[in-house]
Order: C-alpha cells, then structure tokens, then sequence
C-alpha cells in the first residue's frame, strides 16, 4: 500500500537537473529579453482585486450561512476589544471564498492519487474546500439535530462551545472526505482568521476593525519618519486597499 | 566594344563624383542645418507614428470634430511631398497655402513656422527632401462637414493671422532674441502654452502663460515667480530643457514627447538662448490666492489621502527625492489656475522623459481605481494649498469630468475658431438667402 521509497541520489540528481534547466531558462530569458529606451509603462494600469460587495449570499445556503455566522462568532465572540467574527463579515468572506478559486481548488493539483498524508501536509483528499464546507456543515447538522433536535445556531453558546470543543478534538464522526472532525475544524478556524484579519477589500475585517484591534496600520508603506520614533505609538488609523473613512469629507 | 562602354562609363562617373564634390561640401552643411530645423520645429512629433518610418505620416491629432492626420512629408511623389517645389513649401511655412493652393488647418504650426527665416526653412527642405521616401497614403482631413470645408481657413486667417517674419529687439541681447526667435518661431511652445482667443488663435496678450490641452495643462512658464519658472535659475530650466528633469519638475505627457524629440537634442546654446528669453518674461504677476484653510474637511481628507497614497514617494512634506520624484512643496505646475495635468496625473499615472541625461524614467502609478473623484479633488486641494503652496481647490465635477478619458490627445482650439468662422459665414449666407427671398414672399 506505501509508495516506493525514492532513492536520495535519484531525488538529488532530479533536484539538480531542475536547478540548472531553470537556470539556463532564466539565463536565456535575460539574454532575450534586454530594454533600452524607457521602461515599459502604460497609463491607467492597474490591477486591483475586485471588491466584495455586500449582499446575497453566493456559495452557502439560507441555512448553511446562518449556521456558518454562528460558528464564526463562537470562534471569534463579540468582547471590549472587537466585534464579533459575524459582525466581522467572516462568514461573508468565507462564502466569496468558496465560490471563487479558493473554493473550487482551481491552482492545486487535484487528481490522484488520494494517499493519508502526513498533519503537517495538511488536506490531502479528494474534496476541494467547497465541497468540504457542504458536506461538513449537512453532517454536523444532521448530527446535532439527531442529537439536540435543533442545529447549530439555534444552540445556546455555551452548548456551541462544547460541540466545538468535541469537534475539535476529532470526538464527532464526519465524512472522512470532509476531512474529518479535526480536519474540519482546522478549516473553518483558518477560515474564520483570514476574513477576520485580512483586507476588507475581500468582505470580512468590516471597518477594519481586527488591524483597530491590533494598531496594525494596513496598506501604508512608507514608514521612514518614523523609523527614528522609538517607543511611541503609531498614530495614524489603519488604511485598507480599497481606503479608510478619513479619506472622504463629504 | 563593352571594353569601351565600361571605360565611359567609369568616366563618367569620376566627372560626375568630381562636380558633386565641388558643391557637395555646402550642400551637406545644408542638409546638416535643416535636419537641426527639424529638431527645433519637432516636425517628427506630428508627422511620425510611434515606431512608424520617419515622416511618413502621424497619429491622427484628435480634436473634438474629428480626426486631422498629420500626413506623409516623405519625397514620395506619390503619397508624400515630393511633387512640391521649394516655393510650395516655402509659402506653405509661411501661409498655410500648401501644394496647389490647398489651405492648410493650424493643427500644422505654420503661424509659428511663418517666422523662421528664409535660409531656416531653405535648409529644412533640403533637409527634407534627403529624407528616405515612403509610400504611405494619409487623408489629412477626416473632419466632419463643415469643419472639412479648407476654405474657412482663408476666414481664420484673415481674421487671426498676418505672416510676417521675426522682429528682433535692438535693445535685448543677441542671446536673448535668439531665444525669442526660437519660442515663437520654429519650436513653437506657445502653440501648447499661449492660452486661445474665442476664436482659436494666440492670445498674444497671454503669451506662454499656460493653456488648456485638453486633459492636460501646458503651464505658465513666463518668469512669473507664483505660476511660471521665475524660482528657476537659469541652469536649472536649461537642465529641464536638456534632460527633461530638474530639481523642480519631471516632464511628462505632451512636454515629455516636446523634451524627447526636440528640445533634448537642442544645442547648449540655444537652450541658454531659450531660458533668457523665458526668465526675462516678467508679465503683471499672478495674484497669489488665501489658501485653502487647513482645517477645512477637504483638506483634512486631502491630507489623509496623501499621506497613504502620495507621500511615499513625494515625502510627508512635500519635498520629493531629488531627480527622482519631484518636490511638490513650492512647485508653480501645482499651482496653475487650470489643474487638469494634476488631476490627469493622479488619474492616469505618467512616466517621466526618457533622455541621455535622464535614462531612469520613474512613474507615478494610475490612482484612478482606488480614489473616487472627491478623494481626488481633495487631495489636489491640499497638495495645492499645504507647504506654502495656494491656489484655487480642485471640485469633484472636475475631476468626474477628466476621468476614463485617454491620453488627451491636445485640442487644438483653433479648430473651434474655425468651426466658429465656418458657421459665421453659413449663416451669413442664409441671411442672404433669407432677404432675397423676403421681396418675394412680399
Ligand atoms: C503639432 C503637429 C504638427 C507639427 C509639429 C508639424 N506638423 Fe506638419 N502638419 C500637421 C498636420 C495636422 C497637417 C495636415 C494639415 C491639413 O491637412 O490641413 C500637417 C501638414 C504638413 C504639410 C502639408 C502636407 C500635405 O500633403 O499637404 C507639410 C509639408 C508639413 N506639415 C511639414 C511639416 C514640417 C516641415 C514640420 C516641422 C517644421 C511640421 N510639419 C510640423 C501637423 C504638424
Ligand atoms: C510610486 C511613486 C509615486 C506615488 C505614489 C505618487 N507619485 Fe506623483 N510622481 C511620481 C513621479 C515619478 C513623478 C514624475 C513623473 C512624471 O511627471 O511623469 C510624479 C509626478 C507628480 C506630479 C508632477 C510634478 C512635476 O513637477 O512634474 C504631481 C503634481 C504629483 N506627482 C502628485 C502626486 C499625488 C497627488 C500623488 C498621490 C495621490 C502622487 N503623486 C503619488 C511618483 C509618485
Ligand atoms: C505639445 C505641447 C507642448 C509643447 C510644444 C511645449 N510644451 Fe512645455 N509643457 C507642456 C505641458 C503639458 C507641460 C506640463 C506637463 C508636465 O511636465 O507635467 C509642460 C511643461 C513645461 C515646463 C515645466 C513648467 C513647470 O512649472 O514645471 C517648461 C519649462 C516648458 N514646458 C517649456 C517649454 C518650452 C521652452 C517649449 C518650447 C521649446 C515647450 N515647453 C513646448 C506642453 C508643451
């Protein structure tokens, strides 16, 4: 059933063949590719992400989206020094991520072979994240609904805290295609940190309020007048992509 | 008998080098001089398509009524010049009047042109007329009827022009009326920086004090010390000429091509001859306007804006990076009365002049996608009115107006003028029409 060792030599000469064909490939590249004259410019070029507009829910469903936002708001719960993964919009970013390439895993290798992998390389099934996310959610909400006769949001928190200590702990069957317990977990937390922590521009961290949280100063990038400032506090607010509130008057 | 032939021949030949020779050494200074013409006058800049065969016709000069294409000027006899004699070229620098009496549209600088001297423009055809021949037809004029009527152009210039040649002053220096000479003759820069009349001819009570370009401002650059060059020593405007760059300003857009391909390839001394005459320019100064308070909420915008978006490179002070990234603290482009260049920049992005003594060529990045038009008014206002700068705040309805628009190609205004001249004449003619045919009707 294991894959035949590969010989270190065999491996290293591979390694190194790969080094010098790149090599040569870039060697060729800078030897074809010379400019003189002024450098290539265009105006109004630009390649911005496209902002997430709120509105309809786009992967989820009614149901999975109401029990996704619960979720989000236990791993990250509303207290004095945030808002909640929900009013976060983590759930919002959640679901634009799954109908996009994250979601359909459209830049990774998705054939087989399906082989167990080690923890430390992560999912190695067959699903992509879209289809984890359906098949989790519809197991946990058969699951609790056997169990508890209601889903998940209907729970009160302290009872959402400890399924998802249990799911945690790999203590609840899911589809292993999901993942399992653990593995689904681990994704819907990893999840939940990047809509509550990266740019606004892609629907979760509303009014930035994690980079507020932190006194991490966003987009900005020029910080020379203050390298010299030991000791003080940053004092301009955050800034993301697509701006900040300062930025309008009117 | 080929013997024989061959040896004529060969005869010949050394005849016929000898004789060249004897004239050949003039006739190359000749050709030598008129290319320089070129240079001044900037011919290439019209009549050349980027990456296209030298003269052999330009990209068409969009102007609200359409398209004027600036045709082939090779000696190709068939789709160039090289029917026209010395005299049709002569009297088409120095009226408009091209081959066979056609008018020409003063899209084609000749108001300009119609200054130079007679040994200038003798040069410049010889030089032309050594120029490699290239079959490319152009059809000049794609304007729309009645703009496409040539005729109007013998109203306009009634009205607008009197060819005569360059006065010089006595009592300025010969440097100094070389550099007038060059400004209002062949290089032509108030053809881009005199402001129009309604009528779409130099508004010579203005001269150089900055025009409108459609989509970009050419600047004041008299010696007028709020909106023109008066801050600017003399090597410095001669660096700007030269390089396209200075401690002040980096040349971009239309100035960027007139630096490029004309101005940069100018000898030292008609650049020192140039920014004489320029610094000597001392009209009635521009009134210096109250800034913009800083506590108003459009500054206070303007200023968190630029401090995300443009201080990384033009500094929190406004004092740029020498060479690199200009100083937009006391800089008169940021304080024209008209913003359009700055409002084009933010916009669009540019890339400063690519020239020998400039070869970095930084650009500013386009910003129309992440500032909307208040954001981009704004922060124009504070830049125009913050580190001692103050002029007029930029509105959002300006800046909407600007926005999606291409290059902006230069209006050629005089073009109005004529569309002015062309409606002038039909409804005069219909007001002949109209009393005509009153009589009759009584
Ligand atoms: C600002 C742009 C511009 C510049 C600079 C310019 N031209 Fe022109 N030129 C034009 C346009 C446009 C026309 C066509 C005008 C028309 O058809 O009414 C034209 C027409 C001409 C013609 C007439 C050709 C024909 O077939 O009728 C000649 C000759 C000519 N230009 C020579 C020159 C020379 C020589 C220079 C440099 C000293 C020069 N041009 C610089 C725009 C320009
Ligand atoms: C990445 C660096 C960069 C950023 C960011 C940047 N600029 Fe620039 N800017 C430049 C460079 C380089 C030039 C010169 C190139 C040119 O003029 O074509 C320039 C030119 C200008 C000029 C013309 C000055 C002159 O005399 O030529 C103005 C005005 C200006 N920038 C304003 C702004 C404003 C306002 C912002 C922010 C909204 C901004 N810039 C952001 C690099 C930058
Ligand atoms: C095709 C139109 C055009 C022509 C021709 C032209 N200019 Fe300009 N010029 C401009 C524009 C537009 C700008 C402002 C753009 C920029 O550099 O940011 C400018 C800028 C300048 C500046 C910089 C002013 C400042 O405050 O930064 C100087 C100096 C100048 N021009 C001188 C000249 C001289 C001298 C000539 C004639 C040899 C000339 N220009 C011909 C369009 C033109």
């Amino acid at each position: 059933m294991t894959s035949p060792p590969i010989r270190s030599g065999s491996r290293r000469e591979l390694l190194a063949s790969v080094a010098v064909t790149s090599l040569l490939a870039s060697a060729s590249e800078a030897g074809a590719r010379g400019y003189s004259g002024s450098l290539p410019f265009r105006t109004y070029s630009a390649d911005p992400p496209r902002p997430v507009l709120p509105g309809a829910w786009v992967f989820f469903t009614q149901d999975e989206a109401v029990a996704v936002e619960a979720i989000v708001d236990r791993l990250v719960p509303a207290d004095d020094l945030s808002v909640g993964g929900k009013e976060a919009g983590c759930a919002v970013f959640i679901d634009r991520q799954l109908a996009g390439p994250y979601g359909h895993s459209s830049r990774l290798y998705t054939q087989g072979p399906f082989l167990p992998g080690l923890p430390t390389q992560g999912y190695q099934g067959e699903m992509n994240p879209a289809q984890r996310y359906r098949a989790g959610l519809a197991a946990i909400d058969a699951h609790l609904k056997r169990e508890k006769g209601r889903g998940f949001a209907a729970l009160p928190a302290v009872e959402q805290d400890a399924f998802l200590t249990r799911l945690e702990k790999g203590e609840v069957t899911l589809p292993p295609g999901s993942g399992g317990a653990q593995g689904f977990f681990n994704l819907v937390l990893q999840n939940t940190m990047e809509g509550f922590f990266s740019d606004p521009v892609y629907g979760g961290n509303r009014g930035m309020a994690s980079w507020r949280m932190l006194g991490f100063p966003g987009t900005r990038y020029d910080y020379r007048d203050w390298v010299s400032k030991h000791n003080q506090r940053y004092p301009l607010p955050p800034v993301s992509i697509m701006g900040a509130p300062e930025w309008s008057a009117r | 008998m080929s013997a024989l032939r061959n040896t004529l021949a060969a005869l010949a030949l050394v005849v016929g080098t000898a004789t060249a020779h004897a004239e050949g050494a003039d006739q190359a200074d000749r050709i030598m001089r008129g290319q320089y013409q070129a240079v001044l006058g900037d011919c290439m800049a019209c009549h050349t398509r980027p990456g296209g065969a030298p003269f052999a016709g330009g990209l068409p000069l969009e102007t609200p009524f359409g398209a004027l294409v600036p045709p082939n000027i090779t000696p190709d006899p068939e789709t160039g010049i090289g029917q026209w004699s010395e005299a049709d070229f002569t009297r088409m620098m120095r009226t408009g009047i091209g081959h066979g009496g056609r008018r020409l549209y003063p899209a084609m600088p000749y108001p300009a042109y119609s200054l130079m001297t007679e040994r200038d423009i003798a040069d410049l055809w010889a030089y032309l007329a050594t120029v490699e021949p290239v079959a490319n037809r152009v059809v000049a004029n794609q304007l729309p009827f009645p703009f496409n009527i040539r005729l109007s152009m013998l109203f306009w210039n009634l009205l607008n022009f009197t060819p005569q040649p360059f006065r010089p002053d006595p009592a300025q220096s010969a440097e100094w009326n070389r550099g007038a000479y060059l400004v209002q003759g062949p290089a032509h820069c108030g053809s881009c920086h005199t402001p129009k009349t309604m009528l779409g001819a130099d508004d010579t009570s203005q001269a150089l004090r900055g025009a409108s370009l459609q989509g970009w401002f050419a600047p004041d650059i008299t010696g007028d010390p709020q909106t023109g060059i008066g801050g600017w020593s003399q090597e410095e405007l001669v660096t700007y000429l030269r390089t396209g760059v200075n401690a002040h300003s980096v040349a971009s857009g239309p100035m960027r091509e007139a630096v490029e391909n004309s101005t940069s390839r100018m000898n030292d001394a008609d650049l020192r001859a140039i920014a004489v005459y320029l610094r000597s320019l001392r009209p009635a100064a521009s009134p210096v306007p109250q800034p913009v308070a800083a506590s108003e909420p459009r500054m206070r915008a303007g200023a968190a804006v630029y401090a995300a978006n443009c201080a990384a490179c033009h500094g929190a002070e406004g004092t740029g990076a020498r060479q690199l990234f200009p100083a937009l603290a006391g800089n008169p482009l940021v304080r024209q009365a008209n913003a359009e260049t700055l409002v084009h920049l933010v916009l669009a992005g540019s890339q400063g002049a690519h020239t020998p003594g400039a070869p970095t060529t930084p650009a500013m990045p386009s910003l129309a996608w992440r500032l909307n038009d208040a954001q981009v008014a704004d922060v124009l206002t504070y830049v125009r009115n913050s580190w001692g700068n103050a002029a007029a705040p930029v509105l959002p309805e300006q800046v909407a107006k600007q926005r999606g628009g291409g290059d902006g190609m230069p209006l050629w205004p005089w073009i109005a003028g004529a569309a002015m001249v062309v409606c002038l004449v039909l409804l005069g003619l219909l007001a002949v029409c109209r009393r005509r045919r009153r009589p009759l009707a009584a």
